[in-house]
């Protein structure tokens, strides 16, 4: 008996000091945090978790937020059925109110169904697919441009450049899609479809094919046989690559304008050298662009050099970064309120103009909660750099004419 | 015509590099009885090898042949000694377990080690094409599929006329009474395993010029692999590489002129007729390997 009792005191003492030597200085304010950051995704995952990392620590520097620190509660969504269970890990064992994440519209899709379901707000910084903010979920926000915004830009200019330097009428043009066959090469290409219909260019095939392919070859023969003026690309990382390598092979004629995704990434004009350069790409804000448009860009890039030693490797963390600091800036406003109401008032009275951000967007949320003022840009690799050369506000050189394979 | 010639020269050249990497899994599987999950790590493996050697000293990928066949070749025996001979007489359940675990430990270390980013290697040749009668024959491509092909001619020769390559086929038989006729079972294991990784190298290396790394490359290879040895038959190296000519020729035309959102499913769905219609694979070895690596 005196044993029992001995160990029940010394284990009550072993709760208590913690809390009595331990009492925090500063408050905190706790925001769940969702990113691939193992499998195949981990390489993004893990770029775009660096961009909101580098927002916190900037305004954790700088007061916090509502004078409380902020902490992230991480969890890795390496698959999709991960993404489900890191999301009701989060909510229901780590007690997370808000949620930030996710860079693959996959994940998203998964992770911020389970928040919908128990009225958490999940704030998506970095994933395109149209169907995020279309499930009519009052606790869905985005921060970033969509699917349909990347085909938007891309159309834009197809139709205001690229069919004028071709000497042909926008009904004249023929367009072929390859995508990859995900939630995000779904979703663009489907944007993209409909897009050209309204433009009045004719798509002429559309190629669906699995990204992780090791021969893509079928998908270059039957876009010879389509003959189009311009193949509209939606490519990870390897696809983008070998789609490239093996249309040059196969001597594919029409020259391919990615839309994001491995289009944008150094490893493309890595591996195709000479054979990159010229090709379009519509995407996020990449770090070759106006300094003016793009407020905080420039100390962006120095943040991000100083703490991890190398430039960014790709737009996705400078996104997540103006993503995280938007929902900052709300949750200051709130004063670090997390109700989903308080949340929404806050959020609707955002109104900040283009060119006001370090991605030189603005933010203005829409009724579903998508941002709508986040455009893409067009940007062009020259000599190994992808330059924004589209919209003239955010350019940085002029487009030249893309040369066939 | 030009499409149905394109299609097919694409699906064999394909197909030989698909058979490249599946005859190091036949002389494994084939002898050592081990459905190896962590085959297609082997192939990362292999191809990371390669793609430092090219990064860090300027080594062409075709030289660095001369460093990759030994590696492997001890990564291999080491393997089989070190994971595969302890759990030798457990159930294949357990074997299948081990070897899944492994393949998820090597990806996640090639994750930590070199971080998840797609390196790609650019040689003067990775792009080269020959041009024949209109068909586009891609070079690093067809050098894959003359090594396979010479490769599978080695291992032919080797298996058929020296006393080690008799051995070989006794165990792949039967080996308790290979055991029984003296013939060393385990040090056996470790040739078969130490050789069987030593070709899927290669086959590692000759990828790269054309292909891209990335930690979790090996999935799509193991699946293919074992889809190419099973088809094939056990046992039958020529079996090995006309499937995988056959499955990289259904691929092209599944792909070319039904989808290429479908040309996995086209040729799974033949490779599951095939086995219902002939279980022990199209060269196997006869009645009685249908079951192998389970019994």
């Amino acid at each position: 008996m005196k044993r029992i009792a001995l160990v029940l005191v010394l284990f009550a003492v072993s709760w208590l000091l913690p809390m009595g030597g331990g009492v925090c200085a500063s408050k905190t304010l706790e925001i769940g945090a969702l990113f691939p950051l193992s499998g195949s995704l981990a390489l993004l995952g893990e770029e775009s978790f660096r961009g909101v990392e580098l927002a916190r620590l900037q305004r954790n520097k700088a007061g916090g937020v509502a004078g409380a620190q902020i902490v992230y509660v991480q969890g890795d969504v390496s698959t999709v059925e991960a993404a489900r269970s890191e999301a009701e890990r989060l909510i229901e064992q780590k007690n997370v109110h808000l949620i930030i994440g996710s860079y693959a519209s996959s994940r998203c899709m998964a992770a911020s169904e389970v928040a919908a379901r128990k009225g958490i707000p999940y704030f998506e910084l970095g994933a395109v697919a149209n169907e995020i903010t279309g499930r009519g979920y009052k606790t869905m926000w985005r921060t970033n441009p969509t699917a349909l915004d990347l085909s938007r830009a891309q159309m834009d200019f197809i139709v205001g450049w690229l069919a004028p330097q071709l000497k042909k009428k926008p009904s004249d043009m023929k367009l072929s899609i390859a995508h990859e066959d995900s939630d995000y090469g779904t979703s663009v290409a489907a944007s993209c479809s409909r897009l050209a219909k309204e433009a009045g260019v004719q798509v002429v095939s559309v190629e669906p094919y699995a990204a992780n392919s090791s021969d893509l070859s079928p998908v270059i023969l039957r876009l010879r046989e389509a003959n189009p003026d311009i193949v509209v690309g939606v490519s990870y990382a390897q696809d983008a690559i070998l789609l490239s390598r093996q249309a040059h092979e196969l001597k594919l004629k029409a020259p391919i304008f990615g839309t994001g995704g491995g289009h944008s990434l150094r490893s493309f004009a890595e591996a195709l050298g000479p054979v990159a350069e010229g090709v379009f790409d519509s995407d996020f804000t990449q770090y070759a662009v106006n300094p003016d448009f793009c407020p905080g860009l420039l100390e962006f890039v120095s943040l991000y050099k100083e703490k991890y030693g190398e430039p960014p490797r790709s737009g996705h963390s400078l996104a997540n970064y103006v993503g995280a600091l938007v929902v900052f800036d709300i949750l200051e406003k709130t004063g670090g309120n997390m109700d989903p109401d308080a949340i929404h008032k806050a959020a609707m009275s955002l109104d900040i103009p283009l060119g006001k951000t370090a991605a030189g967007w603005g933010v203005k949320f829409g009724e579903n909660g998508q941002n709508t003022r986040a455009p893409a840009f067009i940007m062009q690799w020259r000599g190994g750099n992808l330059v924004t050369v589209w919209p003239k506000s955010a350019a940085v050189a002029e487009p030249e004419p893309a040369k066939a394979q | 015509m030009d499409l149905w010639l394109q299609a097919l020269v694409s699906g064999l050249l394909l197909g030989g590099v698909y058979a490249l990497i599946a005859i190091g899994l036949n002389l494994i599987f084939g002898v050592v009885r081990i459905i190896n999950f962590a085959h297609g790590e082997i192939v990362m493996l292999a191809m990371y090898l390669t793609y430092w050697l090219h990064d860090l000293y300027g080594v062409d990928p075709y030289l660095s042949v001369v460093i990759v066949l030994p590696v492997m070749f001890f990564f291999g025996a080491a393997f089989q000694r070190v994971i595969v001979q302890p759990i030798q007489s457990t159930s294949a359940i357990m074997k299948i377990f081990t070897t899944v675990g492994v393949s998820l430990l090597m990806q996640n270390l090639a994750l930590i080690f070199w971080k998840g980013d797609f390196r790609t290697i650019n040689t003067s040749y990775s792009m080269s094409t020959i041009e024949v009668f209109n068909i586009m024959i891609s070079i690093p491509r067809l050098v894959a599929f003359g090594t396979a092909l010479a490769s599978i001619v080695v291992l032919y020769f080797f298996l058929k006329y020296t006393s080690v390559g008799k051995a070989l086929r006794a165990i792949v038989e039967d080996n308790s009474v290979a055991r029984l006729m003296g013939v060393k079972v385990e040090k056996h294991y470790l040739l078969a395993f130490g050789l069987g990784t030593a070709f899927t190298g290669l086959g590692g290396a000759l990828l790269m010029p054309f292909s891209t790394v990335y930690p979790t490359v090996g999935f799509t290879y193991t699946l293919l692999a074992f889809v190419v040895v099973v088809l094939g038959g056990l046992g039958s190296m020529s079996g090995t590489f006309l499937a995988g000519l056959f499955i990289g020729v259904v691929e092209s035309f599944g792909g070319t002129f039904v989808s290429p959102a479908l040309k996995e499913a086209i040729y799974f769905g033949i490779f599951i007729l095939a086995l219902l219609v002939r279980p022990q694979g199209l060269f196997g070895m006869g009645k009685g390997t249908e079951e192998v690596g389970l019994k």
